[in-house]
């Protein structure tokens, strides 16, 4: 095999196709995986479909109300639950599951082995988010924000994530090679760190449940939590194989890799309470977490400094990969999502952002901009090689980016504005209450602009990815390219 | 290469195409044009990097000293910080009851017990609630007002002129001596009502000669006992001002009354 | 990275750190909360709700009330609510130790219910209005129309239901359920009745709702035939919203349960260790020198 140990500092740019046995044992290791992936992948797209239509009606009936309201289960405040789970555990939780196993193998260089476990895995999991939203349009919601799920769910869950942990357990314990890859640490992380976070989190709500404003204090350290060291480890682990994976050079440093993610795993697990600024708790609780978002500041540096140098040079590069540009949108979001999470905690800011639209603004950018996009840049990378297909049609992509970009960033404009309006208003006691909703409406149908943008582009990656789960997408040597590659000798061997 | 092959047939059959096979020419064009597995380098930190980590630290720090309140679960301001705990019971309740005037207390005692039905003004509610403003029963001697608080009153019962007895007043001596005092002394001075303050001790006896006496008086009850003071009063006198303490009378200073009961 | 023991440790580690850091231990520090008792043993704050209002509860939180509404009253430094009268003080850790689960909420498209029942005591001071009894609407299952009188013999006794003196205890106005309607036909503000008909059809009170965008809660609601006269409970509806001639429309169990939560809603008993939220008139209501009398 080749050398991996001895790295020399600046490695010169040549051609770093990989040898013939590498690329057999590739070969093996994606056929291994094509079926357990596919069916995470194909569920996520499912959730994703129709989380986006519900994202829609949710949006759409915030400043119409009486839109279809006589309905129990349609209504506003039980639609909503049900958007935010599904993306969460439906979509987000299974592309993320799909693409660390896919990355996993990889990475462990191992075929896979007991796709059985993964298979029933991903079906109890279905089962369990379906029966989970069923619970809450049918009015059984726990009441918890991201914990709405009903407990006989929420254990249907844990069975299903039982399955799926012991297969990534075992994946490492018969991993080849010695080095632990960057990407394996943050998968490693993520896939420990939930179950413990979920488990606590069940315990301590459900099982021997906290008394009084505990119990708030918990959701939201669950629900921080879960989007950092679940989700934000699966992106960020997906960045560091990526960017160097596709265009070919090392990630830059070592160092700042580890401090990145050791900060990162330090900081950012202290953050939750922030979302309880100047509520009824003990003031060092939340201090403590606008501190440790401060902190954070240390691992986003790190991380987008590293990502940066790795790229220094092939920027270029993402005029044609539609991984590397969906890569690289998502990570750069990960700093313009750290940094307002930053500015909107802060207690003088806080007084405006707490308690308006631009909450829901800041968790978007981390669960779209930041997670999403890079999820789907890894679907575009790994699912070729699964079904031995080219994309079919670079327009779609192309369509697919910009309408999720401009979707997200109008939707990230609105709420934001609008939350600072919302915000003015009602500190202001000599407006009347009803004068601060007037004053959001119009960002909140911009909003709906923004989903709108967002369902088109969902169904425009729905309907590619179904082309190429049927074997439908093109068959080529030469993978689908955004734009036309200029030269011959590019660094585009994508 | 000069590295074993494994063998293909049992690992990749789960997984293959239809017809597929797994020699490595046939090995997917994808996989062909990849480049090897991410590798890290190792670039030193930057001298700038260190300098961002320690502003982060100093001012995430320096936020968490500020804002913090002494880490106490007590502290929900972020700038108020209680005072540190001047001991269990006694002489902390003492100091804070020293602080209030009888007449304050009162007020507490009635705005916890007493105003749903009197009302925060006293006036009660026409045909349900007899006033207190003004009241003959209140303003006039002591003894009167303290058995109906003690032990309570039903049925008909006029009060300035206007009937009542609709509803039933419960008997408050389970408020203790020390409030049934506070809240008769309140009553007595609020609201325009100018009558003599009312001590613990004084309803501590009262309490003693009633003890034979079941809960609930009537109207003909509280007429036939004369309209005086009752024993250990000080002759007359207007209320006293709020916020002074009352005339000690004999009685020890209020500052020692503390968990005496 | 070589090894894997020293990751586990570091992943393990980490996360431990921050459970127990931000969970276990503000768990001892305010997990444990009892409520507030005078030396006595009497004026019990909070106390636990029952029955309906336990119900009411669930409903609000199955409905997601939540998503737009929050029960928490912030300090003065931090934001109007106390200007905006939603609180007489901040809220504080004690004043949820009964409710399961606490529905402190995180967004404000509607104005903060953490005193609703109370209406934060900004009608405090008013007079109540005429035949109306001040101790109605807590009472669980009371009709909202029905029975302005007390009956004879019944009494409001504090100790043993400090959650009907609580809200009654400011004389306000609001509690007279339909009885008192305002000048413009509409049941007093946040009364049963209000609330009741702001669930059926929120754009339909007075014209400052007509911008709102709570969505309607019809399907907690009943449009039944007119069963001899009019039930006392149905609700006063005008315009695009009433129901037809001959018909009435009138609160399931549900919905009664949701106004009884609602009206339970009262934060403004002062507590030893949160500044204000004194009763209007100058009594030092939360001394410093107290300290939490935590069992």
């Amino acid at each position: 095999m080749t050398p991996a140990a001895d790295i020399p500092l600046k490695q010169p740019a040549v051609s770093a196709t990989a040898s013939d046995a590498e690329q057999y044992e590739r070969a093996l290791i994606d056929a291994s995986t094509r079926v357990p992936v596919l069916m995470f992948y194909a569920s996520a797209m499912v959730w994703l479909v129709i989380g986006t239509l519900l994202a829609g009606f949710v949006s759409f009936k915030l400043h119409s109300p009486d839109w279809l309201s006589d309905v129990s289960f349609l209504t506003w405040g039980r639609l909503r639950p049900v958007h935010m789970n599904i993306m969460v555990y439906g979509w987000a939780s299974m592309a993320g599951m799909g693409t660390a196993i896919w990355l996993m193998a990889r990475l462990c260089r191992t075929t896979l082995r007991h796709p059985l476990l993964l298979v029933t895995g991903a079906w109890f999991w279905n089962i369990g988010v379906a029966i989970g939203i069923t619970g809450i349009l049918m009015g059984y919601s726990t009441g918890y924000q991201w914990l709405e799920f009903p407990p006989y769910a929420a254990l249907i869950l844990s069975i299903a994530y039982a399955l799926i942990i012991s297969w990534a357990v075992l994946m490492f314990r018969f991993r080849r090679g010695e080095q632990i890859y960057i990407t394996q640490w943050y998968l490693l992380g993520a896939f420990l760190w939930f179950p413990w976070l979920y488990a606590a989190a069940q315990v301590m709500l459900f099982v021997v449940p906290v008394q009084g404003v505990m119990q708030t204090a918990v959701g939201w350290w669950y629900a921080n939590n879960l989007m950092f060291l679940w989700l934000g480890a699966i992106a960020l682990g997906t960045v560091y194989y990526m960017i160097p994976k596709v265009i070919g050079r090392p990630v830059y440093s070592y160092h700042l890799a580890t401090i990145g993610f050791w900060t990162y795993a330090l900081f950012s697990s202290w953050t939750g309470m922030q979302r309880l600024v100047d509520g009824p708790f003990p003031a060092w609780m939340i201090t403590a977490s606008i501190a440790a978002t401060i902190l954070t500041m240390i691992p986003v540096a790190t991380v987008g400094l590293n990502h940066h140098m790795t790229m220094q040079g092939y920027f270029p590069v993402m005029r044609y990969s539609p991984t590397l540009r969906f890569t690289v949108f998502g990570a750069m979001s990960y700093t313009v999502f750290s940094i307002v999470g930053l500015l909107i905690s802060l207690r003088s800011a806080a007084r405006y952002f707490h308690f308006s639209e631009a909450t829901i603004a800041y968790s978007h950018l981390g669960l779209y901009a930041f997670f999403t996009m890079i999820m789907f840049g890894s679907m575009y990378y790994i699912v070729p090689r699964l079904v031995g297909r080219e994309w079919r049609y670079a327009t779609l992509i192309k369509l697919h980016f910009w309408a999720s970009a401009y979707g997200i960033g109008l939707m990230s404009l609105m709420l934001m504005a609008g939350g600072l309006a919302q915000g003015a208003s009602q500190n202001d006691p000599s407006l009347p209450f009803i004068e601060s909703v007037q004053s959001v409406l119009p960002y909140l149908r911009g909003r709906t602009l923004a989903a709108l943008l967002l369902t088109a582009s969902h169904f425009i990656f729905a309907y590619h990815f179904g082309l190429m789960l049927f074997g439908l997408g093109r068959t080529s040597t030469v993978p689908t390219f955004l734009n036309p590659v200029e030269a011959e000798g590019s660094e585009a061997h994508l | 290469m000069n590295n074993q092959r494994p063998n293909p047939s049992s690992l990749t059959r789960q997984g293959m195409d239809y017809g597929e096979t797994a020699d490595v020419h046939q090995v997917h064009a994808a996989i062909q044009r990849e480049k090897r597995e991410p590798r890290v380098g190792l670039e030193p930190l930057s001298i700038w990097l260190i300098a961002v980590y320690g502003l982060a630290i100093f001012a995430g720090g320096a936020y968490l000293g500020r804002y913090s309140g002494n880490f106490s679960g007590d502290s929900l301001d972020i700038a108020y910080i209680p005072p540190k705990k001047a001991g269990p019971g006694g002489p902390a309740g003492g100091e804070q009851q020293a602080e209030l005037s009888p007449r304050d207390r009162g007020k507490k005692v009635f705005g916890a017990n007493c105003q749903t039905c009197h009302q925060a003004n006293g006036q009660g509610i026409p045909g349900q609630y007899p006033p207190l403003a003004g009241s003959e029963f209140t303003t006039g001697g002591s003894r009167r007002p303290a058995m109906i608080v003690m032990k309570g009153l039903q049925g008909p019962v006029k009060v300035k002129g206007q009937q009542y007895g609709s509803a039933v007043m419960q008997p408050w001596e389970s408020l203790g001596d020390q409030k049934v005092a506070d809240v008769l002394t309140y009553e007595r001075s609020e609201w325009g009502n100018t009558a003599s303050p009312v001590t613990k001790e004084q309803i501590a006896a009262l309490r003693k000669e009633l003890a034979s006496h079941p809960a609930s008086f009537t109207e003909p009850d509280i007429l036939g006992v004369p309209d005086q003071e009752l024993p250990g009063a000080e002759g007359g006198g207007g209320a006293p001002k709020p916020g002074e303490p009352p005339k000690p009378a004999g009685s020890p200073p209020p500052a020692a009354l503390g968990k005496a009961q | 990275m070589k090894g894997l023991v020293p990751l586990f440790i570091g992943l393990f580690g980490t996360f431990t750190f921050s459970w127990v850091g931000l969970t276990v231990i503000p768990n001892l520090q305010i997990g444990a909360l009892n409520p507030q008792m005078d030396e006595e043993g009497t004026d019990i704050y909070p106390m636990p709700q029952s029955g309906m209002v336990d119900r009411g509860r669930r409903i609000y939180a199955a409905n997601g009330c939540i998503y737009c509404h929050s029960q928490q009253v912030r300090p003065d430094y931090a934001g109007a609510d106390i200007d905006r009268k939603w609180g007489q003080r901040r809220s504080a850790p004690r004043d949820y130790v009964f409710d399961s689960p606490v529905q402190l909420g995180k967004k404000r498209m509607g104005p903060d219910l953490a005193n609703i029942g109370r209406r934060g005591g900004a009608e405090e001071e008013k007079s109540p209005a005429p035949g109306g009894s001040p101790a109605q609407s807590p009472i669980p299952g009371g009709q909202p129309a029905a029975a302005n009188q007390l009956p004879a013999g019944s009494v409001p006794t504090p100790g043993a239901s400090p959650t009907q003196s609580a809200t009654a205890a400011a004389a306000s106005p609001s509690p007279a359920a339909s009885a008192s309607p305002n000048p413009g036909g509409e049941p007093a503000m946040y009364s049963e009745a209000w609330h009741h008909k702001h669930l059926y059809a929120p754009r339909s009170m007075n014209p400052d709702t007509r911008d709102s965008n709570m969505p309607a809660y019809q399907f907690l609601y009943e449009t039944r035939r007119i069963n001899g006269h009019r039930s006392a409970a149905a609700l006063q509806l005008n315009g695009a919203d009433a129901p037809p001639d001959g018909w009435e429309v009138v609160p399931t169990f549900d919905a009664q349960c949701l106004v009884a939560y609602l009206m339970s809603r009262d934060q403004s008993h002062p507590l030893k260790e949160v500044k204000g939220g004194a009763a209007p008139a100058a009594s030092p209501a939360a001394s410093p020198a107290a300290q939490p009398q935590k069992k």
